[in-house]
Formats: structure tokens, sequence, C-alpha cells
């Protein structure tokens, strides 16, 4: 039993987060504590989880399981550490969304994978419609909650399709076309969640009217998972042929995430954009781990890649809360004024725009290479060309950060300098010295 | 006797550290870190050239994933090309002393050093790469940062474009890396190994991968229009290291990675590569000629010059690749005084346009006697640098493909035809209308001092350029078809 210690310790969060809810004036400090050291022990935990395969008829700890726990957790500690104590429901719902991410991470079988994908998702639409009052938050709650139920209808009309074919919820070689439709309808699905294109016209609403950190935790923690889950599909049915169309909806999903960033103005909505792109990668890396028959290089690319990920999408959110710059105009200047931030920030930035040293950098590259070295060329190609176009907005930001003159009145920043300036010194010690992710992951370096 | 190579990139990184964390008294640890820099790096010279009579100096690395492996080695040409960075590195600290600047500017100077070194130092392609690659992060701010009007266009045209460039040559090593391991079974970045490797069908596509990459870099027309921006935009001690070294990294790249790894592949494009940069040398020269900006011509007579360098250093025989090789130093020197200067005009009067001076000089004679001075120099007077540099590499020319010295000849001849007219109109016309002379005063010490260095050593490669051969060629020995 103590393969599920991580998620125990988060069930128990969430109880104990509505029970001091139940107090008449919940202690505001105690319940920012709670939700913090849940996440905190979790990641703690999965320290002394065993690698020992099956646990029970619904859950497993594979090195995948292992390594994604690890991930997400990482991409929720900002989120925990930014929650507003006041609002318990707020607490309880985001302890729950990792939660059934955890799980999903550990679910060995797809009914499984099911219920632990709509217990992340549910609470998250009601975390991105609470995090910021107003009826935009709302919309694009509802806008998310509507994917998501499409989302999750097409995963059940699949894997009754599945089910038909094959008699069994488990690994199958051999599929009918039915049995591979049914397949086909779940990693749509997954690449829903993902936002791979045409499926993503949800998430640039989503992220933009949510708070920043809850964006950073969607695009970081919700994205891993989601990743895994495409990646679970892959493995539960080997011959499945969607699999070899995961390369060309990759690139195309990068492509379009990369130019339609170009023209945004407002920084939430650019930064989603930018994720779908990162996103389009994986799904080209997912992709190429498949083709090239599932190997631990290809798990070691996607993993390095969400790891510094992490840091890169939680960092830049964590520098919009934290300077309240919401447009592109409003950076201008900055670094002059607030250079600390913004020298974080900078980092930031070129490391989604994967110039070396730097992990942003690493993680493109391993990410492509596996690409090319799985035959995928043009894939790779054009992953390298979207990777290019967002240079353009990449220092574009850093040449309004820097070498304009600030308009407007000056800013005063909140909290959470510190998180920015952690997550910039976490994607330069990524790119300074890469094994050190692949060893804390528990993958052993290729 | 072995002096780790490491400490050759990270003293000026810590430099450039020192300089950031210090804020007003930056200037003096980037005076002293930029002295140590020369110093290590003159130390290094000696050390081989004296006690281990010109071997190579290695240092490697534990081996991480993939085969990456942090290796590096010094040979001549390294040696020389780290040389020229520290030197102009101090050079450029020195001229830039009475700016008022922030402690930004110097840190950015050392870390631009640091990276520099490193490309010339790294054996492995990856560490190749990304040295490579973060030389473009402090010149961005240089020229973002100190540069003059058009400076947010100039910088961010300059990150793209170099940038671009380099993605086709990152493919390009991706590409010959897995080959070698589909061969062998091993994982490798070490370039020595990989000169091994045999490609097959997709050897053009990796060397004319490489190839873009370095052209962008060197800059070879067509792929040069970021050049003037960058170099008109910059400070003037910005202009020094993009033309001085930056622009030598992309002809290094060719002797250090494409020509060893594609001898053959790199005789048969000799036609496309000479004649593209043959083509550099006229173009260059005619688009010099129609400027009327100072800077701006000096950027174009870039273009013009490393075409030289590439028309030798490509027809791989020993007088090319010897006159091309010492062509890059030349040009660090000449164009490096030449861009200074017109940066200490343009600190006196805020004007670079030709028509904005005249008769300068009566007024400021020092200047007026560097500026003619490294203006022959540029041209290739005999018994100055450029004439050797461009006269051995010319023969090689000659001795592959004529035509394409001939086609050089003209650009040597139109390059007088630029510069001449343009001193001219400055130093020795009269004075026009709207003339911004009277502003300009003669250099003081600390100006006339780095030009005597200058000057001094391009009297001495014009006339005893033997030594400076001889320093070369076990580097270039390899290459010679």
């Amino acid at each position: 039993m103590i393969a599920m210690a991580p998620q125990a310790a988060l069930a128990a969060g969430v109880l104990g987060a509505l029970t001091l809810g139940l107090l008449r004036r919940p202690p505001a400090r105690a319940l920012r504590a709670l939700v913090v050291a849940a996440v905190a022990a979790a990641m703690l935990l999965v320290v002394g989880v065993p690698v020992e395969g099956q646990v029970s008829t619904i859950l497993l700890s594979d090195a995948k399981s292992v390594g994604w726990q690890y991930l997400i957790y990482l991409g929720a500690l900002p989120l925990a550490l930014w929650l507003d104590g006041t609002d318990d429901v707020l607490s309880a719902l985001f302890l729950g969304a990792v939660l059934g991410m955890s799980l999903l991470a550990a679910a060995a079988n797809l009914p499984m994978l099911f219920i632990a994908l709509e217990f992340m998702s549910l609470p998250a639409y009601l975390l991105v419609a609470r995090s910021r009052p107003g009826a935009r938050g709302l919309e694009a709650a509802v806008k998310y909650f509507f994917a998501g139920g499409v989302a999750g209808a097409l995963f059940m009309l699949g894997l009754s399709m599945y089910y038909a074919d094959t008699h069994s919820l488990a690994a199958s070689t051999d599929l009918s076309p039915l049995g591979q439709a049914g397949v086909a309808l779940m990693a749509a699905t997954a690449l829903f969640k993902i936002g791979a294109f045409p499926l993503n016209w949800w998430l640039p609403d989503a992220y933009e009217a949510a708070a920043p950190e809850v964006s950073g935790f969607l695009s970081t923690a919700m994205k891993s998972a989601a990743v895994l889950f495409l990646m679970r599909l892959c493995e539960l049915a080997p011959e499945a042929r969607f699999a070899a169309y995961l390369p060309a909806i990759g690139a195309v999903t990068a492509l379009t995430g990369s130019i339609m960033a170009l023209r945004q103005e407002r920084l939430q909505r650019l930064f989603a954009y930018s994720s779908i792109s990162n996103a389009g990668l994986l799904i080209i890396g997912v992709g190429a781990w498949a083709a090239a028959g599932r190997t631990t290089d290809g798990v070691s690319a996607i993993l390095f890649f969400l790891g510094a990920y992490a840091f890169m999408s939680n960092g830049t959110f964590a520098f919009i809360k934290h300077t309240g710059i919401e447009t592109r105009a409003q950076l201008k200047g900055r670094g002059a004024s607030m250079p600390a931030a913004a020298a974080a920030f900078t980092i930031l930035l070129f490391s989604l725009a994967g110039i070396p040293p730097t992990g942003g950098f690493i993680a493109k590259l391993l990410l492509l290479w596996r690409a090319v070295d799985a035959s995928l060329l043009w894939p790779a190609v054009i992953g390298g060309l979207s990777a290019l176009i967002s240079l353009a907005y990449y220092l574009g930001m850093t040449r309004d950060l820097w070498f304009e003159t600030a308009q407007g009145p000056s800013l005063k920043p909140g909290a959470g300098l510190s998180l920015v300036i952690a997550c910039a010194v976490g994607v330069v010690l990524l790119g300074a010295a890469p094994w050190l992710l692949s060893g804390l992951a528990g993958v052993p370096a290729p | 006797m072995s002096m780790p190579l490491t400490t050759l990139w990270v003293v000026p990184l810590i430099g450039a550290g020192v300089c950031a964390l210090l804020g007003v008294r930056a200037k003096y640890a980037a005076l002293v870190f930029s002295m140590f820099f020369v110093g290590l790096v003159a130390g290094l010279g000696v050390m081989q050239h004296s006690f281990a009579a010109l071997s190579v100096v290695n240092e490697i690395g534990p081996v991480w994933a993939y085969g990456i492996s942090y290796r590096l080695s010094a040979d001549s040409l390294s040696i020389g090309l780290i040389g020229l960075t520290a030197f102009l590195n101090l050079i450029c600290v020195i001229a830039s002393w009475e700016l008022e600047v922030s402690a930004g500017y110097w840190a950015c100077f050392l870390a631009l050093a640091s990276a520099l070194t490193g490309v010339f130092l790294a054996r492995d392609l990856f560490f190749f790469y990304v040295f490579w690659e973060a030389t473009l992060i402090p010149m961005f701010f240089i020229i973002g940062l100190w540069g003059s009007s058009n400076r947010l266009h100039a910088a961010v045209k300059f990150f793209l474009f170099t940038f671009s460039g380099s993605v086709f040559m990152l493919l390009a090593i991706l590409a010959l890396v897995s080959a070698h391991h589909r061969a062998t079974g091993v994982w490798t970045w070490d370039l020595a190994v990989l000169d091994a490797t045999t490609l097959g069908a997709s050897a053009p596509l990796v060397f004319w991968g490489l190839v873009l990459g370095f052209a962008v870099k060197i800059p070879m027309v067509p792929l040069h229009t970021w050049l003037p921006d960058a170099h008109t935009e910059a400070p003037a001690a910005g202009s020094v290291m993009l033309a001085g070294v930056m622009l030598k990294m992309g002809v290094y790249g060719l002797l250090r990675i494409a020509l060893p790894l594609f001898p053959n592949l790199a005789y048969e494009s000799f036609p496309i590569l000479g004649g593209l940069a043959a083509f550099s040398t006229i173009y260059g020269a005619l688009c010099a000629m129609a400027q009327t900006d100072l800077k701006r011509m000096i950027a174009y007579s870039s273009v013009a010059h490393l075409g030289f360098c590439l028309l030798g250093v490509l027809s791989r025989t020993s007088q090319g690749l010897a006159g091309g090789t010492l062509q890059l130093i030349n040009h660090g020197l000449t164009t490096g005084a030449l861009f200074l200067m017109v940066g200490f005009m343009y600190e006196r009067s805020h004007k670079r346009g030709l028509a904005d001076f005249g008769d300068l000089a009566s007024r400021a004679p020092y200047l007026a006697f560097f500026f003619g001075f490294s203006t022959l120099a540029s041209i290739g007077l005999p018994g100055l640098n450029g004439f050797v540099g461009e006269f051995m590499a010319l023969s090689g020319a000659l001795a592959t493909l004529p035509i394409l010295a001939f086609a050089g000849v003209l650009g040597v001849t139109l390059a007088a035809a630029y510069a001449l007219p343009a001193f001219q109109a400055v130093f020795w016309a009269p004075a026009g209308p709207g003339s911004v002379s009277d502003k300009v005063t003669d250099l003081d010490f600390r100006e006339r001092a780095i030009l005597w260095t200058l000057s001094g050593l391009m009297l001495w490669i014009g006339l005893a350029p033997l030594p400076w051969l001889a320093w070369f060629e076990p580097a270039l020995r390899g290459l010679v078809r």
C-alpha cells in the first residue's frame, strides 16, 4: 500500500481542507499550510514508492507513474504556494485536481483512466471559474467545461467501441477497425486535454480568463498528466494506428500555436498559445516515442521536456502575477524599474525560446532529436521552425522589457518574486547540469 | 606543463559576474579581468610555443547521456583566435573607458569574450553549439541597450538571422551524430571521432546544413543582410567585437568542422561557395561605395573582406588557407581600428555621415593619420597586413579556379574605390555648411595608445608575416587538398 502513499496524503489534504472549512472562520494560515504540506508530502512520499508494476487491478506503479507524479507535484507546488487561504473550497478543489492527476499517473486500466481524468478535470473547471471573479472567468469556465464534457463523452464512446471489439478493458494487440476507431476516439480525448490542433479552441480562453497562477498550474501539471494519458493509450493498444498520425498532428499544433502567439497583445493569451506550441512539440515527442518502439530514451526526453516546462511556464505566469503586467505594452521599459524580476523573466523567455545554455534548449534538443532518430524528419523540421517563429515574440518581449522606455504609471509588484527567481535558477541549472532532472525523476539517464 | 583550458573561458565569465555585482566600479573590474584574460592566453601561447613545440592541449571531462562530453582542445588556430578575442576585448574595455554606461555593459563584454573562447576551444559538438549560441545573448544586449537610434530593430534582426542559421547547423550536427550511432552503435559528439564517419547519401544534406549555419555568421552574400544593421547600430566597441571576432566564428566553423568532415564535398562545391565568396567581395565593395554613413560603409567592407577569407580557405591550397586565416586576424585589427575611430568621432560630434565632416586632417591630425593608415591596411597596400592576407588568399583561389581569383582582384580594386574617396571626403575636402568637424577634437592619449598598438600590429604583420603564418600552419596542414 506504500505505493499509494502520495495519493493518500493528497486525499487527506482534501478532507482536511473541507473540515477546516466547517469552522465559522476558517484559519487562513492553517489552510495554506495544509495545502502546501499536502503537495510537499506527496512529493516526498513519491521517493519511497517502489517501482513494482501492478499494485491492484486498477492501479500500478511503474517508472512512468513515479516520474510523472514528480512532474505533477512540481507543476502544482507554485499554485499551492499562491493559493488564498481564505477560500477552503478552492483549496479542496485544487488538491482534488492534483489527486486526480496523480491517480491518472497510476491508473492501470481504461475505466480507471477515465475516472481519474474526470477527477482531475471537474475541479479544474471550478478552479478557472473561481480563481478570478467576474463574468469572463465564468464564461471561460463554461467553455472549458463543455469542451471537457465533449472530450469525456468521446472517451466513453471510444471505450465502449474498444470493449465491443476486444471484450476486455486491458491492453490488447489484436484490434479490428472498430477497436481502432475506439482507441482513436480515446486518443482524441487526450489530445483535447493536451491542446492539440484543432481541439484546442477552448484553451486560450481558459488560460486567459483564469488567474495567472491557475494558468500556470493548468499548463504544467495538467498538461503533464494529459501527455502521460496519451502515452498510456499508446501502450494499451500498441498496434493502434492513431500513433502514426501523432507527429503530423504535433507539427501542425506547434506551428499554429507559434503563429497565433505572434499577434497576441495580452500576455496570458500569448503564453496560452505558446503552451499550445509546446504541446505540439510534446505530441511530436510522443509520436516519436511510439514510432521508435516505446524506448526509455523517448520517455526521458518527454519527461525532461515536461520538467523543464514546469519551471518555465510556472515562472512566466508567476511573473505576470507578481508584477501585475497584463499586456505587452505594459512590459515596455520595466527592466529598469524591476531588474530582478525582469532578469529572471528574461532567462525564462530565453529558455522558452530554446536558447542555450538553458533547460529549454536541452528539452527541445532531446525531444526533436528523438523525432529525427525515429526518421520523423519533417515533423522535427516543422517543430524547429515553430521554435524559430516563437523566437520572434520571446525576443520581442525581451526587447520591450529592456530596450524600450517605460510609459504610464510605475507598477507596484506584489509577492512572489522569489518564485520567479527560483524558476529562472531552475532552468539555468537544468541547462548547465541536465542530469539533475533525469536522476531526480527516477528514470535512468539514457 | 599544463593549464586547465577551462580557466580560459571561466575567468572572463567570473569577470562578468563580478562586474554585474560591483555596479559603479565595474569598469575597473572589467579592466583587471580583461588584462588577466590576455595574460592567460599569452601564457598559454608562450607555453605551447616554447615547451611543447606547438602541440595540442586537451581537456576531457566525463561523458553525459548520448556521448556528450565536455571536451576542450587548443591548437594554434584556437589559440590564435582566442588571442584575438582577448586582445580586442581589452581594447574595447579601454576604448569605452570614458563612456557613461551601467555595469551591465562591462559584464556583457566579458560574457561575450567567455562564450567566444568556448567556441574556439570546444571539440565536442554539443558544447560547441552551446557556446556558439551563448555568444548571441550578450551581443543582443550590447546592441539593444547601448546602440544608436535604430538599435531595437537591429538587435532583434541580428538575433533572429544568426539564430535561424544556427538551427540548420544544429540539425546537421544531430543528423551527423545519429548517423554515427547507426553505423557504429556508439553515441559520440567528439569531433575527432566524427571525422571518420561515413555518411553516404545524407552527406550533402549535413554539409549544406553546416555551411548554411556558418555562412549566415560569416556572412556570405546573400545571407548578409543582418550585418549592416547590426554593425551600424551597435556601440563602437560592440562593432569591434562583432566584426573583429564574431564574424570569424563562421570561417572557424568551416575550418574546424565542415572542411575536415567533408573534404570532397567542400572541393566539389568550390565553384558555388567560392563563387559566392568572390561575389561577396565585389558586392560588399559596391554596397560600401553607395553608403553615406561612414560606419555602414565599414560594415559593408567587412562583407567584402570576409569574402577574401572564404575564397582562400575554401580553395584548400596551402597558401589560400594560410592567407585566409591570417586575413581573419588582419580584418579584426584593421576593421576594429576603423570602427573605433568612427566611434571616437561619433562620441564627439554625434554624427557619422560622410557629408557631416570635412577638413578633419587639419583639426585632428592624429585621427587623420591613424584613419589613413588603417584605410590603407584595409584596402591591401603592400607593406601592411591586408596585402599579405589578400594576396595569399587570391593566389590560393588562382591555383584552384582562376576566374574566381580575377573576380577577387576586382574586389580589391573596388575597395580602393570606396575607401579612398571616403577618406578624402572626411579628412581633406573642405568642410561643408552643415559640417560638425569643429566638434571633433584630436585623439587623446588613451585613444592614441590603442591605435598605436593596433597600427603597430598591422605594420608588423605586413612587414614580417612569416612568424604569423608559421603559427597557424600546423593547424591548417591537414586541410590542404
